[in-house]
């Protein structure tokens, strides 16, 4: 287990530092400069380059990079909040934090809703309610988390104005509830569809019906043989969840203009600023990585034929 | 024992007496065609037929076709119908809501009505110049009339004589006032058009802008069509590059096997730990410059086709070429090991058949199912990304279109007029719900193993 | 067979599924007894509704199949006519059941000695867990799991196939019920582990005094531990007797055809395995005749208009075909 992690960490490392290199690639292969505006001269440039040593050698930018972010230095802004360190930006000015509670309040919401919604239409399957639930959950994975967001924005905030309009720093818990419920909708559904299906599947495994034949309740026949079984499924989604919700919260975060990475990040792409697009890509990027490592970890608890060490076909 | 076998005991009957229903007769062998006609021989349908049959006794997938091909409709057929074009800015129609007319268009509309009088529509996409310098002409009752416009008009209403047929009048929008026509701009009419002369296109009724225009003045139903058929333009394309690329990654990877396929896999499972949308959207802003370098210079007809779509639509694909066919070629790859190990293609094998004839006769027939619905699920989530790249204002550029760019358009006044958003967001929904049914009813019909 | 040595008795039994297509009548009108402490065979091709028949006993028929008609009492109580409850209670205690594939009949995520000690606990007879544990281990010690102590820890996926399925007899046998169902429990095996199987099952016959209904497609293993044996064809049963007399005096022309499509090591010089020419039929449109005649190579005009009734060959040995009547004035007898 220990080993399985330690080699697990160590790959994740390399991802990052791949995804470093693509990120630097991407950004270098963009003609011109972050400094060109229209009152800008040569020199202006040229200076404001040696300044931030964008004039050295690509390969040695790329070392400096890597260098710094051992060090835990993810350099200085060069355009929003010229010359602030991007780290406390990130951390300090409490985007990180920000981003990071409304993504697992969405996960959150996603997997205490989702799952047993999924087992309620599974366990009543072919009734109103099943149908209800698939309708429901069936246009929830269609509708566009933005077109959701902006609908719950115009219906709840400016209309019947129950809810506060800006969700700014997200300080009270109404302005948390519809940036979440927006963000976390796709998944919740996705994650009840998922679980219906795969409880389904359990159902009309060999093993409920072992399990029938020895007179097992009905209620421990869901919730202990097939519950378990079906969840496996669904934890081996929670990792693209996470890189989803992610996505979905540059959405989120603009619609109800929350300052958090994620519009930071769209904010800084647009704007090439190129140390705030290295540190959000890599900050973003292992968090989705270590989200990852947590799901092949729970899955491992739930499913014990898997064994860590090998790897399934 | 009353002949009545049905209720006999099973342990009581003597072989020996037998009922006197029954005549010698009954006692002779059967011949071999009797004994054929007892049994009913089911018809043995072809795997596609049969996949259609279950996929036409699904409902919901029936009706999510149905609803699709009404969509396709829209976008595809109906810009052809209505008289407005999608870049097209009627300056005197900003702002309206569903099913409104401007003022302009409402007298238009009541001298149309009163008289003999046809409201001519081809004057787009409404640059004034072109118009002005343009020659044009209308076919009416087999005759072409052609002329030249003295002046810039926008809209304008054809005058005719009721009895004589011929066109007498042009009436320019900003020539009428309080509902009566203050001065009409006589059109000097020859027989035989220009060579490049554009046809006007003679409207009886002016059509409502049914989803209302823009404060642009563009009507938004001529650019929800329009934005309809890029996004489905979009998801089609993406999903076949898609298809393309996994498929044959996934098949050499599964086919190759051994060191080949480990090397193969290790690069997909890189790739599957990006978060490409990080990736996504660094590449639109990063392709969008060198893109519209080679469009410029680009000569060949590919670029410029390339160039029409636009560097946001082509980074697009782009992208999915580089970071989406991951999923395709696990699927592929998953679907080639499995079909390895059936015992029909190691028998194939073993009857010495050659690997293309393997891949042909048997691999590619097993795996159709499963690649015709990865792709068709791959449709809607290329729609969802293109539409998401759009809101955030780096998919396509104005004065195209796509629904993803209307929703983000509409989000300026969304809460003046909530409607510019609920057109392309119902239909961007319609279209992936349809396709997402589709999906699992060809699922579900290609595939009856899974249904269990 | 008296009454008071009766431990089920089924009469005319009718299972259909309802399926989109139609009605499909898997078991059409069965009827048999079986004692206490005897193990009945009931062989039949795949589809002839065996299974569907067994599952019936045990209440595990799903939707869309469905019991028609008929009535399976059990020690005299009226099967089919218990409530959930009745039937939960009813099914492990005193009917069990074990599946034909040991594989995937054990549930995945749970330890061997966890499902073993829940089949002891859904019956609520009063055993505390280390008392359900200890007769867990004495269960896989029984049906002879090395090291039981240490094994039932382990998970499924640790068990071998042939060790899965004696866990399985082990699940099967913890609430001693006076009958056992076993569905073709050695055809996903090895031949030697299926001997093994077998003996195994004829040892704990033996020991615990069980009824075993044993279900399967191979005339082999039914010499091996049967008593008596039902032939089962398209729904319903067309033979049936003590094991010696279908085995050495078959009457129905589909015992006699599976007995010539079955290689058997004791008759040296026969010539060839014979087939059945042909394929099971349709039951969503039986015949209105005999099941078998459109198979039958001694079909008779009758076979194909009415079914046959059963007639006694020996005493115990039925078997409902029309070659065993004489034709009305004794000619035209074709035999």
């Amino acid at each position: 287990m220990a080993g399985y992690i330690i080699k697990r960490i160590a790959v994740a490392f390399l991802t990052l530092l791949l995804i470093m290199c693509i990120t630097f690639l991407l950004m270098n292969a963009v003609p011109g400069s972050p400094f060109l505006t229209e009152k800008s001269t040569p020199e202006m440039i040229a200076r404001a380059n040696a300044k931030y040593g964008l004039d050295k050698p690509l390969y040695i930018q790329l070392w400096n990079y890597i260098k710094n972010y051992l060090r835990g230095d993810l350099g200085t802004s060069l355009k929003m909040q010229e010359g602030t360190n991007v780290s406390d930006i990130i951390f300090h000015q409490g985007k990180f934090t920000l981003s990071l509670k409304l993504g697992l309040y969405a996960l959150l919401l996603a997997v205490i809703i989702g799952i047993p919604l999924g087992c309620i239409a599974a366990y009543n399957r072919g009734s109103w309610i099943d149908g209800f639930l698939r309708v429901l959950t069936t246009i929830g994975v269609a509708v566009p988390t933005f077109v959701l967001a902006t609908l719950l924005l115009v219906t709840f905030a400016v209309k019947l104005q129950w809810l506060p309009t800006l969700s700014s720093s997200l300080t009270s818990f109404k302005s948390y509830v519809m940036p979440v419920i927006s963000l976390s909708f796709y998944y919740t559904c996705y994650v009840a569809k998922l679980t219906r299906t795969s409880m389904l599947d359990a159902i009309n495994q060999d093993y409920i019906r072992t399990a029938r034949a020895k007179g097992v309740k009905t209620h421990a026949l869901i919730l202990k043989h097939a519950l378990r079984n079906s969840l496996i499924p669904v934890i081996t989604y929670l990792g693209p969840v996470m890189a989803g919700i992610i996505t979905g919260s540059f959405v989120v975060e603009s619609t109800f203009s929350i300052p958090g990475l994620g519009k930071y990040f769209v904010q800084s792409v647009l704007n090439r600023d190129y140390p705030v697009i290295m540190a959000t890509t890599v900050v973003l990027s292992a968090l989705v990585i270590i989200m990852n490592l947590v799901v092949d970890i729970a899955y491992k608890i739930v499913d014990p034929r898997i064994t860590l060490t090998e790897k399934e076909d | 024992m009353d002949g009545k076998f049905a209720k006999l005991s099973p342990f009581q009957l003597d072989p020996d007496k037998i009922p006197d229903t029954l005549s010698p007769a009954d006692f002779e062998s059967a011949a071999e065609s009797e004994k054929a006609s007892m049994v009913e021989k089911h018809k043995s349908v072809s795997y596609w037929r049969d996949a259609w049959r279950r996929f036409k006794a699904n409902t919901v997938s029936m009706v999510a076709l149905g609803i699709f091909i009404l969509c396709l409709f829209f976008a595809f057929i109906g810009p052809s119908l209505i008289p407005y074009g999608y870049g097209a800015q009627y300056r005197s129609s900003q702002k309206l809501g569903p099913f409104e007319y401007s003022k302009g268009e409402e007298l238009i509309r009541s001298i149309t009505d009163d008289c003999d009088a046809f409201y001519a529509t081809a004057l787009q996409p409404g640059s004034k110049t072109a118009v002005s310098k343009g020659n044009y002409f209308i076919r009416y009752k087999g005759a072409t009339y052609a002329f030249t416009l003295a002046k810039a008009v926008e809209k304008s209403v054809i005058m005719l004589a009721a009895d004589a047929a011929e066109p007498l009048l042009l009436v320019k929008e900003s020539d009428i006032k309080d509902g009566s026509v203050t001065q009409s701009t006589p059109i000097e009419l020859s027989e035989t058009a220009a060579e490049d002369a554009k046809e006007l296109k003679l409207v009886r009724n002016v059509v409502p802008h049914v989803f209302g225009t823009d404060s642009a003045g563009r009507d938004i139903m001529a650019r929800t069509m329009y934005g309809t058929r890029v996004s489905i333009t979009i998801g089609l394309v993406a999903a076949l590059i898609v298809l393309i690329i996994g498929s044959i990654y996934g098949a050499i990877s599964g086919l190759a096997g051994g060191a080949v396929d480990f090397i193969m896999m290790r690069i997909v499972e890189l790739i599957y730990s990006i978060p490409e949308v990080l990736i996504v959207l660094l590449l639109q802003v990063v392709l969008k410059d060198p893109l519209q370098a080679w469009f410029d210079s680009g000569t060949t007809a590919f670029a410029r086709a390339m160039s029409d779509l636009g560097s946001g639509i082509v980074s697009i694909f782009i992208t999915f070429a580089l970071l989406y066919w991951v999923t395709m070629a696990r699927i592929v790859r998953g679907q080639v090991l499995q079909l390895k190990k059936q015992e029909y293609v190691t028998a194939a094998t073993a009857l010495g058949a050659s690997g293309g004839r393997i891949i042909r006769r048997h691999l590619l027939p097993n795996c159709v199912g499963q690649l015709v619905i990865t792709t068709c699920l791959q449709i809607p989530s290329a729609i969802f990304l293109e539409s998401f790249l759009s809101f955030l204002g780096l998919g396509v550029s104005a004065p195209m279109a796509s629904l993803g760019s209307l929703c983000s358009d509409a989000l300026e006044t969304i809460s003046l007029y909530p409607y510019r958003l609920v057109f392309p967001g119902v239909i961007l929904t319609v279209v992936v719900l349809t396709l997402n049914l589709i999906g699992d009813g060809l699922r579900d019909a290609l595939d009856p193993r899974l249904k269990k | 067979m008296n009454e008071s040595n009766t431990l089920l008795e089924i009469r005319d039994l009718k299972v259909s599924f309802f399926t989109p297509a139609g009605e499909v009548k898997a078991v059409n009108g069965i009827s048999y007894t079986l004692g206490y402490n005897e193990v009945m065979g009931i062989v039949g091709e795949s589809g002839s509704g065996k299974s569907v028949e067994a599952y019936s006993i045990i209440g595990l028929l799903q939707s869309p199949g469905k019991v028609t008609g008929g009535s399976i009492r059990f020690e005299g109580e009226d099967v089919l006519g218990f409530n959930d409850e009745q039937m939960r209670r009813f099914r492990g205690d005193r009917v069990s059941m074990i599946f034909q594939n040991p594989m995937t009949c054990l549930n995945p995520v749970y330890t061997i000695g966890n499902q073993l000690v829940e089949a002891l606990m859904c019956h609520d007879k009063g055993y505390t867990k280390e008392q359900a544990r200890a007769r867990a281990i004495e269960m896989l010690e029984l049906v002879g799991i090395n090291n039981a102590e240490k094994r039932i820890d382990q998970y499924p996926h640790e068990f071998s196939g042939g060790m899965r399925q004696r866990a399985m007899i082990a699940m099967a046998l913890i609430c001693e019920p006076k009958l056992l169902i076993a569905d073709e429990p050695t055809t996903a095996l090895d031949v030697t582990i299926q001997a093994q199987i077998l003996e195994l099952m004829k040892d704990l016959q033996k020991k615990k005094n069980t009824s075993i209904i044993f279900i399967t497609h191979n005339l082999g293993v039914v010499a091996e531990i049967c008593d008596r044996v039902s032939v089962m064809y398209a729904g319903h049963i067309v033979e049936q007797g003590p094991v010696n007399e279908i085995f050495y005096n078959p009457q129905h022309p589909y015992t006699k055809g599976l007995l010539a499509s079955t290689p058997r090591l004791d008759e040296e010089g026969r010539e060839r395995l014979v087939p059945i020419e042909g394929t099971p039929i349709d039951l969503l449109n039986p015949p209105q005749g005999c099941n078998f005649g459109p198979r039958c190579k001694s079909c008779m005009k009758i076979c194909l208009r009415q079914k046959p009734p059963f007639a006694q060959v020996e005493d115990g040995h039925i078997s409902a075909c029309w070659l065993h009547f004489k034709a009305p004035s004794g000619k035209g007898d074709a035999t």
